[in-house]
Order: structure tokens, then C-alpha cells, then sequence
């Protein structure tokens, strides 16, 4: 049980692809332990992938019943071991920023709606369908799995990426 | 260390970003932030700079004389302590779209009905659209709304200039969301 420090892009782990847990053991108790501290630590957060704090395992923590955008339509805090997107479908937009890329936000598109597919923290076969700010979150933390961020995504040159307002 | 804002024009063809940048690479100037677009027919360079060594633009010499000799127009100022800090900027952020059929004034009103408000534009761009004979005029912006003005005072006030000028006009407030 611990806040870890969140790594910084260029970190080289933020742009490897994880690999999945063979097992629900101990250790991988104690790092979804460690992504829920460190996601409720930073308290602006909404989710936490594992290779945000230095273990490329897939796994990451989502929680959007805090925020004003997903506390209408969420289910509430979510452990995702294994994740894996079923469908998706829709799109909409989001100014996107980033715990591992301070300073900076850009508009992103992705699937407004989706079904992903995951192990929880006991281990169990879970599937939900996600939508709206929740939905858009699950696939941002699911993106730092294959080494992906935001700005990989950003999805029209011209003035997609701002300075983000200061807090 | 001094910083410079340089701004750069000319008709586009390929090749003038790395005829500018390869200057400012054999100077020793870093670019930090910059923006370069293509408006109408003109390739624009817009770039702030660093020089370790530099003090004032003088320090650049006949440097750019290349550019200027390909028909490039080239512009340097020297930038006060502090000029290329990014200010702290407060304020729930905005996106205005204009559109409609093109006439004079419309970028002046829209900006002078922010600007009475002390809205700040952070971001704007404009484009002439349609046809030569039924030219449509799109402006997108990004501002910040201070303290004090809400998101529905602005709309009355577009809303009043959208019939009086008979454009469309969009007022939505943008929530960046850390994730």
C-alpha cells in the first residue's frame, strides 16, 4: 500500500507494451493496491495505468464518479486486469490531458461507447458497457497497456494541442 | 540568454521550414514554441527563439539575407526578460465558431464584444470557404472567460450580434479533463 510517484513522458516504460497477468496473486493485489492509493492520492485523477507507475503489467484503475463530468454514469471505481476493448462504437471528442504529460492537453476523438472485456481484482471474468466521460477514460488508460499517449492520438494538426490552462 | 520572436512569410513551396530552421540550427538558436500554417497562398512562420549568446537582434547579422534573397520576408524582435514565459492564464475555456455569408466587420465585432468583456483570445483562426461568387467566412476561436463573466452572458451577446449580423454563431465552454 503506497502512492508511487507518477512517471513522466520521456520515461521509456509510458511507451512500452505491457504484458498480462498470468496470475492473480499477491503481487498483483498489492499493485492494484498501490494504482488505487496513488489515483485518490493525486485526487484531480480519474485513473492510473500500471505503467504510469513503472510496472508494465496490464492492468490500470478507473474511478469517474468523482469527477463533474462522469459522477451522472459511471460504475463507480473500476480495477481492469487483462483489459480488453469488445466493441466500440460512436465518437466523440475530448480535450485530453495527462498525469504523465504535464502541461499540455489536446483535443482526441475516441468510441463514445464501449464493451470492454477484463479481470477484476478478485480475478473474476467481468465484461461492462461503458459510456460517455467513463467510456473515454477506460480507453485513454488502456491506450498506456500498448504504450500509447494521448498525443498519439491527437486527431487534426491545427489546433489540436494547447497549453493547458493553469490550475 | 536572449529571446527573440521571429516571423517569416512568403509564397509557399516546399522546403522553407528547413531553409529557416537550418539558420537557426547553425546559430545555436533553440526554437521553443512556434507556429507555421499555410493562410491564402503565404507559407507563415511564426517562432520564438533562444540564443545563448545573443543579446540583441544585431547579433544575427546578415543571417537571414539568404531568406530574404529567395523572396522570404523576415522579421526579429527582441524579446523582454520574461516575454517568452507563458503567463499564467485563468479562466473556464471557450470556443466561439462564427460562420456565414462573408462581410466586413464580423472578426472586429465578435472581438470587441470579448474584448469589452475582458475575455482573453488565446486562440483564432479565420477562412474564406465556398465559392468565389458565394464566399463563406469561418472564424473558430479559443478564449478564456474571467472570473465574474458566465458562459451565458456570452451567449446573449453572440446571440444578439448572430441576428444583427446574420451569422451563425456557437458558444460552448471546453472542460480539459486530466486522466
Amino acid at each position: 500500500m503506497a502512492v508511487r510517484e507518477i512517471l513522466l513522458y520521456p520515461d521509456p516504460i509510458l511507451k512500452t507494451v505491457c504484458t498480462p497477468v498470468a496470475e492473480i496473486d499477491r503481487e498483483t493485489d498489492a499493485l492494484v493496491q498501490d494504482l488505487l492509493d496513488t489515483m485518490i492520492d493525486s485526487g484531480h485523477s480519474v485513473g492510473v495505468a500500471a505503467p504510469q507507475i513503472g510496472v508494465t503489467r496490464r492492468v490500470v484503475v478507473v474511478d469517474v464518479s468523482k469527477s463533474k463530468l462522469g459522477r451522472d454514469n459511471n460504475h463507480g471505481q473500476l480495477v481492469l486486469i487483462n483489459p480488453e476493448i469488445l466493441e466500440r462504437e460512436g465518437q466523440e471528442m475530448t480535450r485530453e490531458g495527462c498525469m504523465s504529460v504535464p502541461d499540455y492537453t489536446g483535443n482526441v476523438t475516441r468510441a463514445s461507447s464501449i464493451v470492454v472485456q477484463f479481470l477484476d481484482r478478485q480475478g473474476q471474468e467481468r465484461a461492462i458497457h461503458a459510456d460517455g466521460f467513463e467510456a473515454v477514460a477506460i480507453q485513454h488508460e488502456l491506450d498506456h497497456l500498448d504504450g500509447l499517449l494521448f498525443l498519439d492520438r491527437v486527431s487534426s494538426l491545427k489546433t489540436d494541442v494547447f497549453r493547458r490552462k493553469t490550475r | 540568454m536572449s529571446h527573440f520572436a521571429l516571423t517569416i512569410i512568403g509564397r509557399d513551396r516546399p522546403g522553407i521550414v528547413s531553409q529557416v530552421t537550418e539558420i537557426l540550427y547553425q546559430l545555436g538558436c533553440n526554437i521553443a514554441d512556434s507556429s507555421c500554417s499555410l493562410l491564402g497562398g503565404q507559407f507563415a512562420m511564426i517562432l520564438i527563439v533562444s540564443q545563448q549568446e545573443f543579446s540583441s537582434k544585431d547579433d544575427f547579422g546578415d543571417a537571414f539575407t539568404p531568406l530574404e534573397e529567395s523572396g522570404l520576408s523576415v522579421f526579429v524582435r527582441t524579446l523582454k526578460p520574461g516575454g517568452e514565459q507563458h503567463p499564467a492564464l485563468e479562466g473556464e475555456i471557450t470556443m466561439i465558431s462564427v460562420y456565414g455569408a462573408d462581410k466586413p466587420g464580423i472578426v472586429y465585432r465578435v472581438t470587441r464584444a470579448l474584448g469589452e468583456r475582458q475575455v482573453n483570445i488565446t486562440d483564432l483562426n479565420t477562412k474564406l470557404v465556398g465559392s468565389k461568387e458565394r464566399p463563406v467566412y469561418v472564424m473558430m476561436l479559443e478564449a478564456l472567460l474571467p472570473a465574474g463573466v458566465a458562459e451565458k452572458d456570452l451567449t446573449t451577446a453572440m446571440k444578439g450580434l448572430s441576428e444583427e449580423l446574420q451569422v451563425d454563431i456557437t458558444v460552448r465552454t471546453i472542460t480539459p479533463v486530466e486522466l
